[in-house]
């Protein structure tokens, strides 16, 4: 297990570099020049560069490549031009391991905007995932136990219907009628518990974290669905049946035991994908986390946030994936015997 | 003012609004809605909210470019030498007034050399006086061209008499590295509270240009901290900030007590605070400000009213305004590849009518004579384009391309920014186009529009483009639009992306540059437009118009000198929210 460990972080390590790298050659292979689009109006070719140079533009992308691997292991201060620092040590910020890069059209190195950005993005994702996973797999197992009765219908119909509907249709119609204009709910403004208590922490995520729990719980309640048929057809439910095990116990000691272990792949992937942003659902509700701070990002051009989203993104993939594997064997004890 | 590159997902044809300028239309009271938008009865207190979808770029002072922006500035937390009052009237409007300095400045030299004395009693948020060694220092940042980056640098680099390299670059570099020190405290001295600014060539409407533009603002050196300063405003206006500036989410200003020793009427600070909300899409916003129910009452919004809500005007029409803008839209024509008559027969059929209505009628925009906006001081209705149909003439067109021997269909095509909007204009277009002989083919594109346009081997046709004066003057229009030496390079066009390379154009700018007197600069720039017009360079398409609602509580101003965007020293409340 500990080889299998280590053989799947050095992959995944290789996997961020490589990644890193096609990120800064695809942001230079763009036809748009960063330094024009910050630049501002009447700007001269002069003026031009020195923007190019006050972004970090100026040298080759490989060597920027490579002063943003050494800020990964050692740090970096800005601004880059060694001279500058030493003439104004008061415009020098220090960015310490592992550093992300300095975000010149924020003014404030990337570590930074990630770490304010990250309690949101990751407090929407827990609060979608508790719900969808909580009323996706109840809800499937209900209608896997009344197959073919009007209950299952209706269940896998409304879970079609609204698999069927965008994040975005389901978050503005929220926002736009239940919040704005019939009131029925506060228009959701991310608090933290520190600034206003779990009560409006909770309140605040509720309308956001349904948005995104319904599309997946339409998912899930399917999948618990199928996987839980599967499961009761097998050779050991009958005998535990036959045992006289009580159906409850049949239901959550062995069947779901069975059928988890494909939801918790998919839950953990789903979930490491919301933590690299719920983009849509963060813009509908006006939540600065990941989400926004990447599309921010791409619109204003700016690399160092790009880049160091994009890394932080893939490393929770990556990770998410060696937990995945490492809870098979937990759930499914014929995958610790294999 | 503003870059409008910057923010290219909201350049859309007849959408600048992230285009700066200060040179507003102003919202005279047949603009406004019909209850109008001057309504009284604020006092002094409560908390207004201001809304804005994208996150403001910068609160440095010498960083900003964007007219809303800078207005808030004025307003809110930096004062100018000079700055604009609070008329109605956009001539008024447009003229300086004495703020930090105890008058307008003085001139030496046929406007070679200006002089302020700053005015006694004015403080910063932490007591200390504003002193002449602070505007000095304010200014002196515009030559640190690689940290104060996105700014109006272009002019006090050009301007201020200081030798350049061999690259064209002043040889002062700025107060960080401060290589060519001297050569700076040599064009900018202080004499007690006196500073004078010493140019290399006129310029007679320098107190104008320094109201509408922060380059000169003051700034104190030891809180100066280069671009980690962008969001740490240090104020000596009638706000400060409290707590910090988060780029994605806004903060709030509180009063200023050092705030004091202004004599100016535009600065009422009727609120006791501003929390400015960040984020929010316009039509989340408007969706709110329409439905008037909470802190909605007491909210107003630098984003324009979405077309697709134009229908929901009539019933807050006592919360509307609809003041025109300081920019003007236009199509530019390649001049080195289509021919005078060409160029002629195009502009002949351009229907400004169908564009306008397609973009959403007259809420949306009104027709344009000229590529100078009416508030520009000299403007005139350019009579080449007041006398080329609104709807376009495709017959007189196609006669004129009959004429010159053009073989028909000649085909070309438009380019500009997608948008679903800007289809439909481009569409209106092409249909008299095409009824006039041209074959017209579309071709819209999305971020990399600016960058294309401005490629010296572009072979494009026909485009789209827009712009605002940075300060009430076609000197700030004509010269950075048209003027080839001022813009063509060989790796850029700058802004003249027809490719126009007009000698005698050229002379009149000279002509207008070297005038030490304003009247003679502006006749000499009239007589550029007329030779604009003469030989085709543009076809100016129509005025855009700002469309703003404020919550019932809100006693709404839009003035001249806000740039038409909401003024933030005029607004109260009239209740708590």
């Amino acid at each position: 297990m500990f080889a299998f460990i280590v053989r799947r972080v050095i992959a995944g390590v290789i996997m961020l570099i490589v990644m890193s790298l096609v990120t800064f050659l695809l942001f230079f292979a763009s036809p748009v020049d960063p330094a024009q689009f910050a630049c501002g109006k009447n700007c001269s070719p002069a003026i031009k560069e020195q923007t190019r140079k006050a972004l970090g533009y100026q040298k080759p992308a490989v060597e920027q490549w490579k002063d943003f691997m050494v800020g990964i292991f050692k740090g970096r201060d800005y601004p880059d031009d060694p001279a500058l620092r030493k003439a104004a040590p008061q415009l020098v910020a220090h960015c310490p391991a592992p550093c992300f890069g300095y975000s010149v059209l924020n003014s404030k190195t990337v570590n930074e905007e990630i770490k304010r950005a990250f309690p949101i993005t990751l407090s929407l994702a827990v609060f979608a995932l508790i719900l969808w996973l909580l009323g996706g797999v109840a809800l499937g197992c209900i209608a896997a136990l009344t197959k073919g009765s009007f209950i299952d219908r209706g269940l896998v119909g409304i879970s079609l219907v609204l698999y069927a509907f965008p994040t975005f249709f389901i978050g503005l119609i929220l926002l736009k009628f239940v919040s704005i204009k019939w009131g029925l709910w506060d228009k959701p403004e991310y608090t933290s518990i520190a600034d206003g208590g779990v009560f409006s922490w909770l309140s605040n995520l509720f309308l956001p974290a349904v948005t995104l729990a319904v599309v997946f719980m339409a998912a899930y309640v399917r999948m618990t669905r199928a996987f839980v048929l599967e499961a009761m057809s097998e050779d050991y439910i009958r005998t535990a049946n036959a045992k006289g095990l009580s159906k409850g116990r049949v239901l959550v000691k062995h069947t779901l035991r069975g059928a988890l272990t494909p939801i918790v792949t998919m839950a953990g992937l789903d979930f490491a994908g919301l933590l690299a942003g719920a983009i849509i659902t963060e813009y509908v509700f006006n939540f600065n986390g990941l989400g926004k701070l990447v599309v921010d990002a791409n619109r204003t051009y700016d690399l160092p946030t790009i880049i160091g989203t994009v890394v932080l993104a893939a490393t929770f993939v990556i990770v998410a994936n060696i937990v995945v594997d490492l809870l098979y064997a937990v759930i499914d004890p014929r995958v610790r015997v294999a | 003012m503003a870059s409008f590159k910057k923010r290219i997902i909201a350049v859309t044809a007849g959408s600048l609004l992230l285009s700066g300028a200060l040179a507003a239309c102003g919202s005279s009271d047949d603009n406004k809605g019909d209850g109008g938008g001057k309504s009284s009865g604020a006092s002094k207190g409560g908390t207004l909210f201001f809304k804005v979808e994208d996150p403001i770029d910068h609160w440095d002072p010498q960083r900003t470019y964007v007219g809303t922006d800078i207005s808030k500035q004025s307003r809110l937390v930096y004062r100018e030498l000079v700055t604009f009052g609070d008329s109605d009237d956009p001539v008024e409007s447009a003229k300086p007034i004495a703020d930090l300095a105890t008058d307008t400045g003085t001139s030496e030299e046929g406007g070679k050399v200006w002089k302020f004395t700053v005015r006694d009693g004015v403080k910063w948020q932490d007591g200390k006086p504003v002193t002449c060694e602070d505007v000095k220092y304010g200014a002196s940042r515009n030559f640190a061209t690689d940290v104060i980056t996105g700014g109006p640098s272009f002019y006090v680099l050009s301007y201020l008499d200081i030798p350049a390299d061999a690259d064209g670059t002043p040889k002062y570099k700025g107060p960080y590295t401060k290589v060519g020190q001297d050569l700076y405290d040599k064009a900018v001295t202080c004499e007690g509270n006196t500073i004078t600014y010493r140019f290399n060539k006129p310029w007679p409407d320098f107190p104008l240009a320094i109201a509408a533009l922060h380059m000169m603002s003051p700034y104190r050196a030891d809180k100066d901290q280069g671009d980690k300063s962008n969001y740490q405003i240090f104020s000596n206006g009638p706000y400060m900030l409290e707590g910090t500036w988060d780029k994605a989410s806004g903060g709030t200003l509180v009063r200023n007590p050092e705030y004091g020793n202004d004599e100016t009427d535009s600065r009422k600070a009727l609120p006791d605070k501003i929390t400015f909300q960040i984020g929010d899409k316009q039509e989340t916003t408007y969706d709110a400000l329409f439905a008037d129910s909470g802190t909605a009452k007491c909210t107003v919004s630098d984003n324009r009213i979405p077309p697709s809500m134009f229908s929901q005007i009539p019933g807050a029409q006592d919360r509307y305004q609809n003041p025109e803008s300081p920019y003007v839209d236009y199509l530019w024509f390649n001049t080195k590849k289509l021919d005078l008559p060409v160029r002629q027969a195009l502009a002949t059929a351009t229907n400004r009518e169908g564009w306008i209505n397609a973009g959403g009628g007259d809420r949306a925009y009104i027709p344009a004579y000229s590529v100078v906006n009416p508030t520009v001081a000299g403007y005139k209705e350019n009579p080449v384009y007041k006398d080329i149909p609104l709807a376009g003439d495709p017959e007189a067109a196609k006669k004129i391309l009959s004429d010159a021997g053009v073989k028909m269909p000649y085909k070309l095509d438009l380019r500009y920014p997608q948008s679903d909007t800007a289809d439909k204009q481009a569409a209106a277009l092409k249909a008299t186009w095409d009824k006039a002989g041209f074959a017209v083919s579309l071709s819209p594109e999305g971020d990399v529009y600016y960058s294309n346009i401005q490629k010296p081997d572009h072979n494009y046709d026909v485009g789209w483009a827009g712009w605002g004066a940075d300060w009430p003057s076609p000197m700030t229009v004509l010269p950075p639009l048209f003027d080839s030496r001022a813009n063509i390079t060989s790796g850029s066009l700058g802004q003249d992306y027809g490719k126009y390379v007009g000698k005698d154009f050229n002379a009149k700018i000279s002509e207008a540059q070297n005038s030490t007197d304003l009247d003679a600069q502006i006749s000499a720039l009239q007589a550029a437009d007329d030779i604009l017009a003469k030989d085709m360079v543009y076809m100016p398409l129509e005025i855009s118009k700002f469309n703003w609602l404020a919550g019932s509580n809100v006693d709404f101003h839009v003035t001249p000198a806000s740039n038409s965007f909401p003024d933030l020293g005029l607004i109260g409340l009239k209740g708590s929210c």
